[in-house]
């Protein structure tokens, strides 16, 4: 069951990193938000330093998928698991991005 | 013993009963997959019935063929039966036939499970034909958004037939998913590594999961709108705190993927068809279950997609736009991988290759398609026109009905024994191929024309008149081109000469099983080495025959088979399976009576039935396990293995949690559904928030503790070989102080009050049903003890409860924890 892991966790991880970052964007343009005493700047350092949250988790999971420690012992599973997690980087950055591109409420 | 007298004496043991009455109580995939077929296939004649009536409509300006009421059932029907009655239940009955012989192995895991599936399918499918039938079928769209499908919208019964018996026919799908899952990781032929799988199990492996992980959204929306519905549980009325965008996240959050669960078995097929229809193997493996991989988990990242036109900020819209271009990353992977093994192969145009080339010319014009619509301002302009009707007509009868005949006529000879004679089906291929593109390719021009969907006439001097004529001419030219499939494929079985043996050439495992394939699928188990084991060893199927690989002699008249570690394919233990059960169709109709009882609002049914489906649960699952310590057994090739029931975690086990995780999902979406309620509905806060008080977190703390500690604590007495008792007891209470917390927040809150107190009701709700069942399971453990069923080696039940009565637990301390959440902090 740990190979089934190692293949499905990095892009899992991706899926949940994304929708927190999506709900937090929701709660970002909520009343309760304002009522809270913050403002849209301080939204965006959030979600932005949520993006590198989610980023650094996927580093990490290109590393330690890679380590003699943790990889799989099947080299099968152990190219499959990487390329997955060099995947799920690159889908962190590229569907995650707009955080610091575009309009966080409008 | 010689091959033929081994055939006969397996055949006894596996096949089902003779007669018709055989088909009732079978458990043998081979009947179970070919029903489920027929069954689909049927269901496939009627709603092609209703797309020609939707064309016969607009074939016309000023139609006056049916009246809108009329046609809004038949194209809410249309899509109804298509997505869930046929293309979920067509792969699932074709895996359910072809993968046991695929990983050599007997059947799938759960033989049982597979025909309660199948009637609950039926009987399921059936309620909504019965409603199609009266003139009161759902009538909403077969997205059913609220209002339009609430009693504002839809004051009859026909949004509940819907509601329910989709309902119904999705307990089908788990369970054909939970099967699948554990057939996939436990059972296969020893020496099968992860990498030696066969590339249509890997995909029918993430398809499964991604059914466990997509549908329970869907039952949840379905649950909520119905209790609506019923009583008044405001969950989708903004003034009372409801929000409808809830139904559409939930929605979409099933459906999206679901294109994928529909795409990746058409994928599957291609890539198992193709390389043998081209002679060579599949280029690039390892990067196609890559792709599949990343493409099941990808497409949970899309549903927005279908939501932007509701009026969301930018950020979230680039989110979900970015992510929908990136599934044609893997989608990309695919297709080049079969073009490089086309390329490195010598392609016979065989009829299952025409079916592939159809695939390829339709497909990739609907995925282009698919991201054209996947970029905002362009999705804007086509939203619920015509454009997006053609688009997921491309991605889904190119993605899923081509590649399925492609399958159909592969694998022929494993339903029907014999091969083709007769040449309609390529008559039938360039009527299909053509009215499809002939209806569907005009109809993008339609929509953007502007025609929008489900209007039930076209207007004189709109300018899409001839496009509609001349794209309904098409389509009943596709009709004619499927019921000459069908005409084909009849008189093929009736009248052709039996087929050989691996007709095709191939060198998936399938092919060494005899044509028809016989019911116990593998005379003996081999040993695996590569992914192609028939090109290793073409006389291999001689040698399964012969007996020479493992479970070779049959013993007892018992269904032996052979469980193996995931990864490593190493064999782990042997199973004795069930032999064929009238049990699944009775629990299917007993179930069915849950479901009829809310339907016709009898609601004296509904508990009726539940005690009726505990009761079966309980002679279903007594009627497993030993009385008494087994030693191992010799199981072929010198090996010698436990019994199942003897290890820690049986296959019931590993079935037990693939089904938590889809409960695992139900919850995360019922939690989603609060907490976006709570972010987004205008009519938020609620009058007054509920105040957690003492009473109810001092039960929902000790409780846990109790159970997680009583249970613990019998499985420890049971690892010594002593009394369960204590443990047991304790289990016990703490799941009744459990179902009583969750009682506090049931007394303290009026369920159509506020949205946020109807939620708590569900959340209470699903806590209680959690644990009643853990409780039913707790004293089902006890009576097994009591009758000697259970040891220090006959741990595997107890571990099972043991799951079930932890998860009770967890969602007790997180479900009541979020209802006190907002009061105790107000």
């Amino acid at each position: 069951m740990s190979d089934i892991l190692r293949i499905s966790l990095p892009l899992t991880v991706w899926l949940a990193s994304f929708s927190a970052v999506y709900g937090l964007q929701g709660v970002a343009c909520s009343q309760h938000w304002a009522a809270a005493g913050l403002d849209v700047a301080t939204a965006r350092v959030v979600l932005t330093a949520a993006w590198i949250a989610a980023l650094a988790v996927q580093v990490a999971f290109v590393f330690v998928l890679g380590s003699p420690r943790f990889a799989s012992r099947s080299l099968f599973v152990r190219t499959v698991s990487r390329i997955l997690a060099a995947a799920g980087l690159v889908t962190t950055l590229w569907t995650l991005f707009p955080v610091v591109t575009t309009s966080v409420c409008i | 013993m010689n091959a033929l007298r081994r055939h006969r004496e397996l055949e006894r043991i596996w096949s089902s009963r003779p007669g018709w009455r055989g088909k009732l109580t079978t458990v043998n995939n081979n009947d179970i997959g070919l029903m489920f077929m027929f069954v689909a296939t049927a269901y496939f004649v009627i709603g092609g019935i209703l797309a020609m009536l939707i064309r016969s409509q607009l074939a016309s300006p000023h139609s006056a063929f049916m009246g809108p009421d009329v046609y809004n059932q038949v194209f809410t029907m249309h899509g109804t039966i298509m997505m869930f009655l046929f293309a979920i239940p067509l792969f699932e009955g074709l895996t359910m036939h072809v993968l046991p012989r695929m990983l050599g192995t007997r059947d799938m895991a759960f033989p049982r499970l597979s025909a309660f599936g199948l009637w609950c399918y039926v009987f399921g499918g059936s309620i909504l034909i019965f409603a199609l039938l009266a003139g009161v079928a759902p009538d909403s769209g077969w997205f059913m958004y609220p209002p339009l499908a609430s009693t504002l919208g839809s004051p009859g019964v026909n949004a509940d037939f819907w509601l329910i018996g989709i309902t119904f026919v999705e307990i089908s799908a788990i369970s054909a998913a939970v099967e699948i899952v554990t057939t996939v990781l436990l059972y296969r032929a020893p020496g099968m590594s992860l990498e030696k799988l066969p590339i249509f199990a890997w995909y029918m492996l993430v398809v499964a999961v991604m059914i466990l992980t997509a549908f329970p959204p869907l039952i949840l929306g379905s649950i909520l709108l119905e209790l609506e519905r019923a009583f008044g549980m405001p969950f989708f009325q903004v003034a009372q705190g409801g929000d409808s965008l809830l139904w559409q996240h939930l929605f979409w959050i099933f459906a999206h993927p679901e294109v994928y669960i529909i795409f990746l078995p058409g994928a599957a097929v291609i890539s198992t068809v193709l390389p043998v229809m081209a002679r060579t193997t599949l280029l690039g493996y390892r990067w196609i279950v890559v792709a599949t991989v990343a493409l099941g988990i990808l497409s949970f990242g899309l549903w927005v997609h279908h939501m932007f036109t509701t009026g969301l900020p930018h950020m979230g819209l680039a989110f979900f736009s970015a992510a929908s271009t990136l599934v044609a990353v893997p989608t990309g992977i695919q297709i080049f991988a079969w073009i490089g093994t086309l390329w490195k192969g010598r392609p016979e145009m065989h009829l299952p290759m025409l079916w592939i080339v159809a695939f390829f010319a339709t497909f990739v014009l609907g995925g282009l398609t698919g991201v054209m619509v996947a970029i905002v301002p362009f999705n804007w302009q086509t939203h619920d026109t015509y454009f997006i009707v053609a688009h997921f007509h491309y991605v889904l009868v190119g993605g899923f009905v081509f590649p399925m005949l492609a399958g159909l006529y592969y694998w022929l000879p494993h339903f029907t024994g014999r091969k083709r004679y007769f040449k309609t089906g390529e008559t039938a291929f360039w009527l299909v191929v053509l009215g499809f593109h002939g209806t569907f390719l005009l109809l993008h021009w339609a929509g953007l024309l502007g025609m929008r969907r489900r209007i039930d006439t076209v207007e004189a001097g709109s300018g899409w008149e001839l496009i509609n004529l001349l794209a309904s001419i098409g389509g009943f030219a596709m009709a004619i081109g499927f019921a000459l499939v069908l005409l084909d494929v009849a008189v093929n079985v009736a009248v052709s000469t039996r087929s050989r043996r691996n007709p095709w050439r191939a060198g998936t495992l399938e092919w060494a099983a005899l044509s028809p394939s016989p019911s116990y699928n593998m005379a003996s188990l081999p040993e695996i080495r590569s992914r192609y084991p028939l090109y290793d060893d073409p006389e291999l199927p001689a040698r399964i025959a012969r007996g020479e690989g493992y479970l070779g002699e049959p013993r007892d008249g018992l269904r032996e088979n052979l469980a193996v570690d995931i990864s490593s394919g190493r064999p782990r233990c042997l199973v004795i399976f069930p032999t064929n059960s009238v049990l699944p169709i009775i629990m299917a109709a007993v179930t069915g009576g849950l479901f009829v009882g809310m339907l016709i609002k009898a609601y004296w049914l509904v508990p009726v039935s539940l005690v009726g489906m505990a009761v079966i649960a309980t002679w279903w699952a007594w009627t497993l396990g030993s009385g008494e310590d087994q030693d191992p057994r010799p199981v072929g090739n010198g090996l010698v293995l436990p019994l199942a029931s003897e290890l820690k975690r049986p296959p019931g086990w590993w079935g037990s949690l693939f089904l938590l995780l889809a409960d695992v999902v139900f919850m995360g979406s019922l939690l989603f559904g609060y907490a976006f309620l709570w972010t987004v509905a205008p009519n938020w806060p609620p009058p007054a928030y509920l105040k957690p008080g003492l009473l109810g977190p001092v039960l929902v703390l000790g409780g846990a503790a109790l159970s997680f500690g009583g249970i613990r604590l019998a499985q420890r007495a049971l690892r010594h070989d002593e009394k369960p008792w204590p443990g047991l007891l304790l289990n016990f209470a703490g799941l009744v102080s459990l179902g009583g917390a969750a009682g506090t927040v049931l007394a303290r809150t009026v369920h159509d009050a506020h949205a946020f107190d109807a939620t708590l009701w569900v959340i209470a709700g699903y806590v209680i049903f959690h644990v009643i069942v853990a409780v039913l399971m707790t004293m089902f453990l006890t009576l097994r003890a009591v009758a000697g069923y259970l040891s220090s080696r006959r741990i595997g039940e107890a571990n099972i409860v043991g799951l079930w009565s932890d998860y009770a637990a967890v969602v007790a301390l997180l479900g009541l924890g979020a209802a006190w959440l907002p009061g105790a902090f107000t």
